[in-house]
């Protein structure tokens, strides 16, 4: 019981859009497609919805093939990023619609409606048009009148995207929070790989019309399967021969174990907390970023010119570099 | 829209465009309707009664009301027809794509800039049971089209076609489909969505155009004259009555018929305006 895409081709005249997709989504979870724009997660989750149909392959939805079926027999509930709300109807109207296109009596499509206005925090709003609401009532608005019909999956298509960064971190926090109530299969879209991190159950790299990796956050994050999904996932730099987080480079002031690399401090930024150096460490082409605490990085007396020596943190995540991605 | 800047300065060029403009709109348009109005209601000479009676006095002589009926008949049918074909059409040029979609789009257009009397004259090409291609096999079965109130509604339609889908296609295009989309993933069939979603967001343009075909319809004349046997009672409308009454030296009758056709377009302009300001609400 879950969503599983077999084999699944899209493409737009030569532009390949989706390149045999294989990937199975667990029933009851948060999955995340994570990936740059245009790499094609849009598109998958398009077509799992049935707006857009697949070149080839196949879409299962709880056991049932949905491939040839049209969206509104597939009992997905589907969120986008600009809200499509109904301008000209009531946010009650809204999150009815599903319910009367449904023919439920009138008496439960009220119950429920007030029901799910609750849920989202709109029931002082329900008799006014969607033109009164914020952006992130709008979307909440757009998300209950997904959840109004009792979808088997709902899809989000970049749901924060249109949203200032305040009103995003709320909205995904509360999202979160939402899933843990309702509990609905949900596969959301997001360029943002901290949002990913921080809501998804699951998370699905997606680049260039492939899946980079499937995997818990934890997962993706501490064992990427290789150089795109460490990138993509957080800031990387390179030392000697390896490519890893900049955070994970212990920085001293002395010569101390071996397997250190020497290098002098090139650049100090300061941003809020933190502080990012750039080292030149001797015999690499490209300076290593390092990231420190402010307090650490004064306590050290840290200044451009001073000589310092490099070396990864015990246990962090690095993966060799390749000559093709040393550039 | 949005509100543009609106200069507020008064400088004499101001003055100077306004008198400029005033004047060109009273010599091109004021003055002769005036004058129409006053030969409608105060008729110079050859013992025409004048006033407010002789003017329904005029107008409720059979001839004319055939032809006011025979017009509004034809009107109310081509708007119909106009509508549902221009909602249709403005549907298949936004929302698909197909073969062929860019030629229609311009064929749509083309009643706009082809003389009507060339539309006429197409129609008789066409239908005529004598020459026209389809004209002796639609008299087979007993339908003629030119010479009868179809055909008059043909001409008409075929005129004012394209004000419907001019309103409505950049409507459609500018509420996108993510509405619809919506719709169909909550269950909507392609008829609910149409009814529920679209059709109350395209209202008002297609208000507005069915207000424009309507007034266009009215006044409807080259084609028409073309099409009809255009004597009194048999397929003579209210702009060809005018024509017909003002050659034969009946010009007060001309004029009556005038100014009702005139005061049917300053009501359809009233609508538009108030359609106008409903829309910016």
């Amino acid at each position: 019981m879950n969503i599983l895409i077999a084999g699944v081709n899209k493409s737009y005249g030569d532009f390949v859009a989706l390149d045999n997709i294989n990937v199975s989504l667990p029933t009851g979870q948060l999955t995340a497609l994570l990936g740059p724009s245009g790499g094609g997660k849009s598109t998958l989750l398009r077509i799992i919805a049935g707006l857009e149909s697949a070149d080839s392959g196949s879409v299962e939805i709880e056991g049932i093939d949905a491939t040839k079926l049209p969206p509104q027999k597939r009992n997905v509930g589907f969120v986008f990023q600009h809200y499509a709300v109904f301008k000209h109807m009531t946010v009650a109207k809204n999150v009815a619609f599903g319910l009367e296109i449904r023919k439920r009596p009138k008496a439960e499509v009220k119950t429920k409606v007030a029901e799910l206005l609750e849920l989202v925090h709109l029931s002082q709003f329900a008799h006014r048009l969607p033109s009164q609401l914020s952006g992130g009532q709008r979307q909440r608005l757009a998300l209950a009148r997904a959840l109004a019909v009792e979808p088997n999956v709902l899809l989000l298509d970049e749901p924060f995207g249109a949203l200032d960064a305040k009103v995003r971190k709320e909205l995904r926090d509360w999202l979160r929070r939402l899933h843990d109530e309702v509990h609905v299969t949900t596969v959301f879209v997001t360029h943002d790989q901290e949002e990913a991190l921080e809501v998804a159950d699951e998370i699905v790299v997606i680049n260039e019309g492939r899946i980079e990796q499937v995997g818990t956050p934890d997962q993706l994050y501490d064992e990427p399967a290789n150089d795109f999904v460490m990138g993509f996932l957080g800031e990387v730099t390179r030392l000697g021969p390896f490519r890893l987080r900049p955070h994970d480079i212990e920085l001293s002031t002395t010569p101390g174990a071996p397997g250190v690399l020497s290098g002098v401090i090139e650049r100090s930024l300061r941003v809020g907390f933190e502080v990012r150096l750039a080292v030149d460490v001797e015999g690499q082409g490209e300076p290593a970023l390092v990231v420190l605490s402010r307090t650490h990085a004064r306590a050290l007396d840290l200044e451009v010119g001073t000589r310092v020596w490099l070396r990864p943190t015990a246990g962090a995540t690095s993966v060799p570099v390749l000559e093709v991605a040393s550039a | 829209m949005a509100e543009t800047s609106i200069r507020s300065r008064k400088g004499p060029v101001t003055y100077l465009l306004r008198i400029f403009v005033i004047t060109y709109l009273a010599v091109l348009v004021i003055w002769p309707l005036w004058e129409v109005g006053q030969q409608t209601f105060f008729p110079p000479d050859r013992g025409a009664g004048g006033g407010f009676g002789a003017f329904v006095e005029r107008l409720s002589d059979p001839s004319v009301s055939y032809a006011f009926n025979l017009t509004a008949t034809v009107a109310f049918w081509s708007v119909v027809i106009n509508t549902v074909f221009g909602v249709g059409i403005s549907l298949l040029i936004v929302r698909y794509r197909f073969p062929g979609r860019r030629i229609l789009s311009v064929l749509v257009d083309l009643p706009m800039s082809v003389s009507p009397v060339v539309v006429g004259l197409a129609l008789v090409l066409a239908y005529s049971t004598g020459q026209g291609w389809f004209g002796s096999a639609l008299a087979s079965v007993g339908f003629y089209i030119i010479g009868t109130t179809p055909g008059l509604i043909m001409a008409t339609a075929f005129v004012s076609l394209p004000l419907v889908i001019r309103e409505v296609v950049p409507v459609l295009e500018e509420i996108g489909t993510d509405a619809e989309l919506a719709a169909s993933s909550l269950g909507a069939t392609g008829w609910q969505t149409f009814r529920r979603i679209t059709l109350p967001s395209i209202k008002w343009a297609v208000v507005y155009g069915v207000v424009l075909s309507m007034a266009r319809s009215l006044g409807e004349f080259g084609a028409v004259k073309i099409v009809s046997p255009g004597a009194e009672f048999r397929g003579e409308t209210a702009t060809l009555l005018i024509q017909n009454r003002y050659t034969n030296y009946q010009e007060p009758t001309a004029y009556a018929a005038a100014f009702v056709l005139v005061l049917a377009s300053v009501l359809a302009l009233v609508v538009v305006s108030l359609i106008r300001k409903e829309d910016h609400v």
